[in-house]
């Protein structure tokens, strides 16, 4: 299971590593970690957003408990429930392209994820490639994430390699 | 049965060797005694009422001849031939030209009119007037068949028409064009970048000097009109393809696919909303992610759900199975 995980940390060092030293230990799998600084809390504590993947509830309630007793506050629990994983191919300047806007823009559209970003270089010149791996928790968001992100490859010129038999 | 063959290329010569090893297998499984009364090419018309004889047919195909090559041939057009020449099944097998299916286009026709059952491997005709010229069959009363001008050896057509006819075909998914799955495939297995893999394929006679209809997905596009129209029942036209080629491939992509068990193909897709031909991430094991230059369609239906066949997609004697196929069927329809 996929699970979103909020939490707020003390603005010193070494906290983020005690945070997710639980998720590890338990055999969880961090996706992706939202560190935002700029939306500190009244008390000064940073927001920090998790998304790890872990086999089940025993355990996840066991990562809770860790957490707990390193006095971690966590604000919010929920488990995402993805269904429809895509794998899409990117051709072209991708450096020049903004990839860090790809990837907001993707996770801002409701039930969808990127889970991973994999990029390879071209030689000085050459095109470079990119990989995405998008989860969505429907078959209509994740139409929704194939339409926007042709469109964005239209525009900067970039070659869209989708999957055969990509979601109806 | 007396046959005129128009197109006396690779695909012309493979037939009438495969109807020469052919002759006796023909009389005793069907009971079919074909005769080659004429073949014709841009050089002229080689014809015989009684049938060509059946060695020098073949030592003609095989030397790569030209028509003018045999003796006692005339000077006269492939129409002039469809018009003069007596025979029940016209073959149509010139070069395609899928801007105005000529030569291709008028011969069909002028064959129809003629009351000849037409079979053609030609791409053109069929991508430029495939309605019209149904019609015009039916019209005429003769038979229709063109198994030779998608998938090669494949009976692409047939499976779906006859053997399916059962279910409805949601969407047709298909790799074919060798050409291009050779390089894909070859870029695979080398991490070797397009231009040189392309100019391997050239050297083999795999692809083109001018490679463009088979890089830019011309002719995969051209493949999947036809079967839009055959099998889906629809109407489309050339233009309505949306196309992309595979010359932006890079090694880097490739290899990004395999690290999550895809590999990159040339797909055409045609459901009864889109028609499409571009590079697709295919996961390996998956029906259409055959090697070399082998085609492979996958069909996706309502009944069976899905139905894939493999095989080779060119080469005369491949596509002279399918050819022979189709005379076998005329054949049986019209008996």
């Amino acid at each position: 299971m996929l699970v979103k995980l909020v939490m707020e940390l003390e603005d010193i060092p070494g906290q983020l590593l005690r945070a997710l030293e639980p998720i590890a230990r338990y055999g969880g799998n961090i996706q992706s970690i939202i560190h935002q600084r700029e939306h500190k809390t009244p008390l000064g504590r940073v927001p920090v957003t998790l998304i790890f993947e872990i086999e089940d509830q025993s355990r996840l309630k066991r990562v809770l408990n860790a957490l707990k007793s390193r006095n971690v506050l966590v604000t919010q629990v929920g488990e995402e429930v993805y269904t429809v994983k895509q794998t899409v191919i990117l051709l072209g300047h991708i450096v020049h392209a903004d990839i860090r806007t790809l990837v907001d823009r993707i996770n801002s559209i409701t039930g969808t994820r990127v889970m991973d970003l994999s990029l390879a270089m071209g030689g000085p010149r050459k095109e470079s490639a990119a990989r995405l791996t998008i989860l969505s928790d429907s078959d209509r968001h994740a139409r929704k994430a194939i339409s926007w992100l042709s469109e964005f490859c239209k525009q900067k010129d970039l070659l869209l390699i989708t999957s055969v038999g990509g979601p109806p | 049965m007396r046959l005129l063959i128009i197109g006396f290329g690779n695909l012309g010569r493979g037939l009438v060797e495969s109807l020469a090893e052919k002759k006796s297998f023909l009389y005793r499984r069907f009971g079919l005694k074909p005769r080659v009364v004429g073949v014709v090419d841009d050089s002229g018309a080689a014809t015989n009422n009684k049938g060509l004889d059946w060695r020098l047919l073949v030592k003609k195909a095989y030397q790569k001849a030209k028509v003018s090559a045999f003796p006692n041939y005339k000077r006269i057009s492939a129409v002039e031939a469809i018009e003069s020449v007596e025979c029940e099944i016209v073959f149509e097998l010139t070069p395609t030209n899928i801007q105005t299916g000529e030569p291709g286009l008028t011969h069909i026709k002028k064959a129809m009119k003629a009351g000849r059952h037409v079979i053609t491997s030609n791409k053109g005709p069929l991508v430029v007037a495939f309605r019209e010229l149904e019609h015009l069959a039916k019209k005429q009363g003769v038979e229709f068949r063109y198994s030779a001008s998608v998938g090669g050896a494949i009976p692409v057509i047939e499976l779906a028409r006859k053997l399916l006819a059962g279910n409805e075909v949601l969407e047709i998914q298909g790799v074919l064009n060798g050409t291009t799955n050779y390089i894909l495939s070859r870029m695979a297995e080398e991490g070797a970048p397009f231009d040189q893999v392309l100019r391997e394929a050239q050297e083999l006679g795999i692809a083109e000097k001018d490679p463009t209809l088979d890089i830019e997905g011309i002719d995969t596009a051209a493949k999947l009109v036809i079967l839009s129209n055959a099998i889906l029942g629809r109407d489309v036209k050339f233009k309505d393809v949306r196309r992309t080629g595979i010359a932006r491939i890079t090694p880097q992509a490739i290899k990004l696919a395999k690290e999550t068990g895809n590999t990159i193909k040339l797909v055409g897709v045609a459901t009864r909303q889109t028609v499409e031909v571009s590079p697709k991430l295919v996961p390996l094991g998956h029906p259409l992610a055959v090697g070399g230059t082998l085609n492979a369609v996958n069909f996706k239906l309502d009944l069976a759900r899905e139905i894939s066949i493999t095989g080779f997609g060119a080469g005369p004697r491949e596509t002279s199975s399918s050819l022979l196929g189709d005379l076998i069927d005329v054949c049986r329809t019209i008996a």
